[in-house]
């Protein structure tokens, strides 16, 4: 099973993956645009970057009363039918994420697709927020980020 | 339309309460580009004579260029103009912002924003898309700049709105208060605090969810994509250090000791001391470097800290702990001071009670004065004179090359990795200027539009052309483009050669 792994406390918040999703996807550049989303707390400087991680059991299929949200014969992906789709935001709901996302324009949502198995914003994330493991467990970086905090911490304690 | 600009000049009358769009057109665009050119060719145009900075009709002026809002790596600084109240004659002056806000305001739809004007009451203006509002602000008079950026974001029920603010020292009109946004990046240099101030205006809340169009959006994103891995691969910091890496390495940095010389190794030890308080990092928008560190306190973490300003705050003023830094940092942030000003007001002011001009000197002529008006003027006298230093407020770096300084401003992009740390080329610009705006444009082009811009703010800043400006002004043309191809041919990183799409 392969998703984006995020690891927050790396993100800097400079929105490049919010920005290369929204141009590879729709041609311009724009948060609103983009699957993935940076939200800020800038007091405290904390900045997490929101995407779909791809469920196992996705409760956004199951609620979706219309069956657009279904999972991709082939691929891992959890992905919107846009013609079934009618916006009406359940899956936002169900979401414990609440990474689906409406678009602005054609009013349908919209979900991380893997960029068919080459995720451009694991690539220009030069922070190492967001990751891309195609083999093993994708909470492995997470799991490793949180282990150098902690040894960090005890070293400097 | 053009692509890459949006072609709109966002009007805002604070007196009247009016807010209109104009449009730019096309061949002022592909005149001036952006940014410091936009600027300048707005006074030339309409303010060819000074205003008083004191005075409401003194215009502010915010603008970006082509590249800004969009996925160019470093793509999201601003360029300010004004007349401002430090220089002296106070006189047209420009400074550039990093951060967020540029990319909001052309997320928002415009290119450039001029406020103008004096509100009757403080206000903040909500610019969210093209609906623009001007909001009471008395509620927030008085409060700290991140107090104030909370309290807007929360009465807009969104936390990703970007607020540009002013502190309490703005408001009481202090010249060398600052605007702050994200509770980190500041408009240094200008005095825009006391600008802010003078027209009441307390903040600029900003929402862009307008997209940026592009030409050639396929080949912008394949150049965008190269450009980040190189200078990310390139990059000479790392990243858990941010910019504050190039600190202790002594002329690396390019910023030398003003008022103190502190013992060799010190410097190293306030750099150490320093880091022990930062945590984390943070960027400005869509810039693989991530030069900003944030500052970690024993309770909780307070936004970012930049090389120049600690440098400003530590060992250029005889600060040798990093505790310190930290402490006076946050001052500065809440208050809304700028700390480079701020830094050499305090750096006269510790050399002066560590010379003893009020006292010492030549005391016998201070103790026989007639009048305290002698007194005084004999100490202020000293105060000018004396000293290891003059008193001199920094102003914006010079940097050795300048023309570049306009590039990196025309097109939104970060000075210091164009400029300083020579992360990107000019042909790499070109690139991505073709590929967001069509345009295919020559180094001579740009040269060309730099010059005009070079001449412009002279003339706006009543600078004859001397003799040695002008011979410098013509070595440029031919010196300073050979020096920046020696610069691409030394990388031998031109990305020119992708195939059109």
């Amino acid at each position: 099973m392969n998703a984006i792994s995020v690891i927050p406390e790396r993100c800097t918040g400079c929105q490049s993956c919010e920005m290369v999703c929204s141009l590879s996807h729709e041609g311009s550049c724009s948060p609103s645009l983009s699957r993935i989303r940076m939200k800020k707390w800038e007091e405290i400087s904390v900045f997490i970057p929101i995407v779909c991680q791809q469920c196992e059991k996705p409760p956004c299929v199951d609620i979706c009363p219309t069956g657009a949200r279904k999972r991709t014969p082939g691929t891992d992906t959890v992905t919107t039918d846009e013609e079934q789709c009618v916006g009406c935001k359940s899956c936002v709901y169900a979401c414990p994420y609440c990474a689906p996302t409406l678009h602005p324009v054609t009013k349908r949502i919209m979900t991380c697709d893997l960029c068919n198995g080459e995720p451009l914003c694991t690539q220009v994330c030069t922070a190492g927020a967001l990751s891309y493991l195609p083999e093993g467990d994708p909470s492995m970086g997470r799991k490793r980020a949180f282990g150098e905090a902690l040894l960090h911490s005890l070293r400097t304690r | 339309m053009v692509k890459g600009w949006t072609g709109k000049r966002l009007r805002i009358d604070l007196s009247l309460q009016k807010a209109w769009a104009e449009d730019i057109a096309p061949h002022d665009l592909r005149q001036w580009f952006g940014g410091r050119g936009l600027n300048a060719s707005f006074f030339s145009q309409h303010f060819p004579s000074q205003v008083s900075p004191a005075s409401p009709e003194n215009p502010i002026a915010l603008a970006v260029g082509p590249l800004a809002g969009t996925l160019a790596p470093c793509s999201g600084w601003t360029s300010i103009a004004s007349f401002s109240p430090l220089l002296d004659p106070p006189r047209y002056g420009i400074t550039r912002m990093p951060g967020h806000f540029g990319a909001s305001l052309k997320g928002a739809g415009f290119d450039q924003c001029i406020l103008q004007g004096k509100a009757d009451r403080p206000v903040y203006l909500w610019i969210d898309g093209e609906e623009v509002k001007f909001e009471n602000a008395s509620r927030l008079w008085g409060k700290k700049t991140t107090e104030t950026t909370i309290a807007i974001q929360e009465e807009k029920a969104d936390r990703s709105v970007e607020v540009l603010c002013i502190g309490p020292a703005g408001e009481r009109q202090l010249p060398f208060a600052n605007v702050i946004h994200r509770l980190s990046w500041t408009g240094d240099h200008l005095g825009l605090g006391y600008l802010f101030g003078v027209k009441q205006l307390k903040a600029i809340a900003i929402r862009g969810k307008k997209p940026v169009t592009l030409q050639y959006p396929k080949r912008f994103l394949e150049v965008c994509l190269t450009l980040k891995d190189q200078i990310h691969k390139r990059q000479k910091m790392r990243r858990q250090d941010g910019a504050l890496a190039l600190l202790g390495g002594g002329e690396s940095t390019g910023m030398g000791i003003g008022n103190r010389r502190l013992p060799s190794g010190s410097e190293k030890q306030w750099a150490a001391s320093l880091w022990a308080n930062l945590s984390g990092s943070e960027s400005c928008f869509s810039c693989p470097v991530h030069c900003g560190r944030s500052i970690q306190d024993r309770e909780k973490c307070l936004a970012g800290i930049h090389l120049q300003k600690a440098w400003y705050l530590g060992p250029q003023i005889g600060v040798s702990k990093g505790e310190w830094t930290v402490k006076l940092h946050r001052l500065c942030q809440a208050q809304g001071l700028d700390p480079f000003l701020t830094a050499s007001l305090l750096a006269k002011m510790m050399e002066g009670g560590e010379a003893t001009p009020l006292s010492g000197g030549d005391p016998g002529q201070v103790d026989e004065v007639d009048d305290q008006g002698e007194l005084a003027y004999v100490l202020l006298r000293r105060i000018i004179d004396g000293g290891k230093k003059k008193f001199h407020l920094s102003a914006l770096p010079v940097s050795e090359n300048e023309d570049l300084d306009i590039l990196a401003d025309i097109v939104s992009f970060c000075v210091i990795v164009v400029n300083r740390l020579n992360l990107m080329t000019v042909s790499n610009i070109i690139d991505l200027m073709n590929g967001a705006t069509g345009y295919a444009l020559t180094i001579q082009d740009l040269q060309d539009t730099i010059s005009n811009i070079r001449q412009t703010e002279c003339r706006l800043q009543n600078k004859k052309l001397h003799w040695n400006d002008q011979s410098t002004l013509l070595h440029l043309e031919k010196g300073q483009i050979s020096q920046i191809l020696r610069k691409e041919e030394r990388r031998n990183v031109s990305i020119s050669d992708w195939t059109a799409s």
